[in-house]
This record gives structure tokens, sequence and C-alpha cells, in this order.
């Protein structure tokens, strides 16, 4: 890799909205006006978000939330993003019940059934519980495996979703 | 007898000082209305059966009777953020508006930078430094699970941040942190008038760096989770002190409604201070039933 390139991995640099809404339109059928309201930027392949604002120039380490991941086809959405930007998906979004979602926060793989995945399309999905957005998940042949980052993920016992009280 | 005994003459009713050192204290949560309104989370919680008691002094602060509280779903879905008590106050004393330009020069591990940015309602800027690229990774990972979209995170010495000129800075400084005992038993054992006097210079170059960095009649807020005058009352005169040649300087009343603090310290080990300094808050913790801390309100003319 030459100088330049490995110096423009540090980089962030600006993106127009409409190239990143697009590709949220294309998976989550989320509308383009979700996003107005905020800047983006690439750094190596990865894209991040901040609220409308113009940051001094200074060395960033993070600028606003990263909320994809480009290494990879296909691109994947980050669960903090998904947590923001996902309620307003309308497609390939997937609502678990108590048990699979608490699996999910644990970071599980699991089978899910015809009905669950009704309107998913093999790829990364939006996972809903009770209305809320738990993260993102990687759907494919009747199996969901959970992508909830590592440090927010809930170990066996000490899981706390309650079932309402009767 | 142990280090805490050089306060005896400076807080007031000693011995349920003392007594109240060694009484855990609840946790607190702070809720993070980026991501939820404060109804509807005490809903939630309400429906699970989960016993919370919002604070007198602060209605989006909860005191909660669970063990861990990180690993309630409202955690990891950003609803809410654990967060001591006493460090909610900082924030409301910076009192920072939506779209101003603020500057968290010690901001891991973003408890108070995310309640800055929900301040802010998400407009406007922040910027998060935080040196330690291994403190980095927890700041970023608050702002992002709460969903703060108005932060960027530098990694500058914050003595030498190199530019900006922001509306308030918030210099929350590494200390001794005597005022954690409640929290984790030892730091005291650990507190030595050395370290504290350590600790001081870098102290003082963090809040003249604020100073620098803060625009005309731009707010500065230093604040710590110690007892010891050394980190406090003798950081912000030094740092007036040999700010006074640049621009003029003075002091706001730091006072909460509901919650008791009492008078920064005019006097200590026969150096006397300016007068000033009793607008500056200690917050001691058998009066609040609290941990401890030291806020300061700086006006910059």
């Amino acid at each position: 890799m030459s100088p330049r390139s490995s110096r423009a991995r540090n980089v962030f640099e600006p993106l127009e909205m409409a190239a990143v809404a697009e590709l949220w339109k294309e998976r989550f059928a989320i509308p383009e006006s979700a996003f107005s309201g905020y800047r983006f930027f690439r750094k190596a392949r990865s894209i991040w978000a901040i609220s409308d604002s113009q940051p001094p120039g200074l060395s960033y380490e993070a600028i606003g939330m990263r909320i994809m991941n480009c290494k990879d086809r296909p691109w994947k959405p980050t669960t903090c993003a998904l947590q923001i930007f996902g309620p307003y998906a309308k497609k390939n979004a997937m609502h678990l019940q108590a048990d699979s979602a608490r699996l999910f926060l644990e970071g599980k793989t699991q089978e899910v059934d015809a009905a669950t995945a009704e309107q998913c399309e093999s790829g990364y999905v939006v996972v809903f519980y009770r209305g809320d957005v738990l993260g993102c998940g990687l759907y494919s042949h009747g199996k969901l495996v959970s992508q909830i980052p590592k440090e927010r993920r809930l170990a066996g016992r000490e899981v706390k979703i309650c079932h309402e009280r009767r | 007898m142990d280090f805490l005994d050089r306060y005896r003459d400076i807080v007031p009713d000693w011995e349920t000082f003392r007594a109240v050192q060694s009484r855990p204290l609840k946790s607190s949560a702070r809720i993070n209305t980026l991501k939820v309104e404060r109804a509807a989370l005490l809903e939630r919680l309400e429906k699970q059966g989960l016993e919370c008691w919002p604070f007198q002094w602060y209605s989006l602060g909860l005191k909660l009777d669970v063990e861990s509280p990180g690993k309630l779903l409202e955690s990891l879905l950003g609803f809410i953020h654990i967060q001591e008590e006493l460090s909610m106050v900082p924030p409301l004393v910076l009192d920072p508006r939506p779209g101003e330009s603020i500057l968290d020069l010690c901001a891991s591990p973003g408890s108070k930078t995310t309640q800055i940015s929900a301040m802010m309602e998400n407009r406007g800027l922040v910027i998060a430094n935080e040196p330690s690229l291994a403190r980095v990774a927890a700041l970023r990972s608050n702002c992002e699970r709460l969903g703060a979209m108005n932060v960027a995170i530098t990694r500058y010495d914050g003595r030498s941040f190199p530019r900006g000129l922001f509306h308030r800075v918030l210099v929350d400084a590494p200390c001794s942190a005597e005022g954690r005992e409640r929290r984790g038993p030892g730091v005291i054992a650990r507190g030595s008038c050395r370290r504290s006097l350590d600790l001081q210079a870098l102290q003082i170059g963090l809040l003249k760096s604020a100073l620098r960095l803060t625009r005309a009649g731009g707010v500065v807020v230093y604040s710590t989770c110690t007892y010891a005058p050394e980190e406090n009352e003798m950081v912000v005169q030094a740092a007036l002190d040999e700010a006074a040649d640049c621009y003029s300087l003075r002091l706001k009343q730091v006072r909460i409604p509901g919650l008791q603090e009492c008078p920064g310290l005019e006097e200590w080990n026969g150096a006397s201070l300016s007068q000033e300094m009793r607008s500056a808050a200690r917050y001691y913790p058998h009066i609040n039933d609290t941990g401890g801390f030291f806020v300061a309100k700086i006006v910059k003319g």
C-alpha cells in the first residue's frame, strides 16, 4: 500500500447525503428525509454521520456515529445506527418474541420461522422487540445471526428482559 | 486516623462524614432524552416491577434498586445511562444550549458528554477530548449507545489542545477521586498529599487551556470528585492568577436547587485564597447522601 493511501485511511472525507440515503432506501426502504439534518463522512471503508454542524479543523478520532461498514459486500449497518434510523424501515425488518430477543441480545444464532421472516430477504435486517430496535441481524436460509457488538451483549444468566407483570 | 483527617476543620458534622464513607451508594441512572421521553421510560420500568426514585433536584436522575442496572434492556437500548448522582451536576452548571459549540476537555467515559449532548437536543457541536486510546473506546461506545449524534472525538493532550473558540468548556479533571469512596472503597487509603500535588500541575494546565479556548462571555466549569483543596480551590486560584494578565475572569455562584452545597474555601493550610472562591460548591457525601464533588464556574469577560 502506498504511503498516500495509508495516510488517507485516517482522514474523514465529506460525503453527499444522497449517496448514503440511496443505500438505506434500497435495503430498508427508509425515506431520504430520515437523513436530513446530518452530515456524512467517509473514513477508509466506514461511513459516519454527525448532526448538521461544521466541525473545526482538528484531527478526529470519531465524527459523530459510525453508521455503516463498507469493507465487505453487502455493506453492513451498525447496531447503533439502526437504533436511530431503523425505526423508519419498511422492509427487511424482523420482529422477535421475548425468548428470541433474549437469544439475539446474547449474540446467539437462531432459527426463525417463516412468519417472523416475512418480508425479509437474505442479508442484514433491523431486529425489533416490542417496537424497539435491538440492533442488526444477519438473516439467511431461515437463520438469524446476531450482530450485536460484543460489549453490548447480555451474558447468559444476567438477562433482564422482563415480561410485563400481569 | 487516615488521610481524610486533614479535612476535619473544613467538613461540617465530621463524625457523620466519617461514618458515611463505609455506606455504599445506591445505583443511579440518567434518563437519556435523546432516545426516550421521561414518562415513557418510567412507565416501562414500572411495568417490569423495577423500583426507582427520581432525584428531588433533577427530574432526569433516578435511584435504582437493581443489582446490575447496566444489564437492563433499557440500558442496552440507550434509554438510560448508569451515572453517579453528582456527576450530573457539572453539565447542569455548564448549562449548554442547543446550537452552541462545546468542548469537554477530559471526556471519557462520556457520561457528562452525553448529558451535554442531550441538553443540546443533538444540535450544535460537542468536541469530546480524551488523550488515552484505551479510554476513547468507552467514550465512543457510550456516545453511540446513547445516540449522541452531535459529538466529535479528539485525542489531544488537553493542556495543548490546538485551536477552537468555544461557547462553553467543561474540565472534569483527572483527580484523586476521594469522593468516590462509597462506590469503590480503597480510594482514600491510596490518597496522599504528594499525589494531590502531582495532579495539581496537570489540573492547572488543563484549566488554563480551557480558559484560552473559551470565547469572550463564555463559561468554563471546573469539577473534580475529590475533597483535596490542592486539586480544587488552589487549582482555580492558580489558573485565575496566571490568566489574569490576558483576560478578565470571575467566579459565578454554583447552586443547584434541591441539592445542598458548602462554599468553596477561602483559605487552606495557612494560605489565603480569593474571597470569590466561596462561589464554588463543595458537595459532601453525608449532606445529600451522595458521593463527593467540587464544582467551580468561571465566566470569561
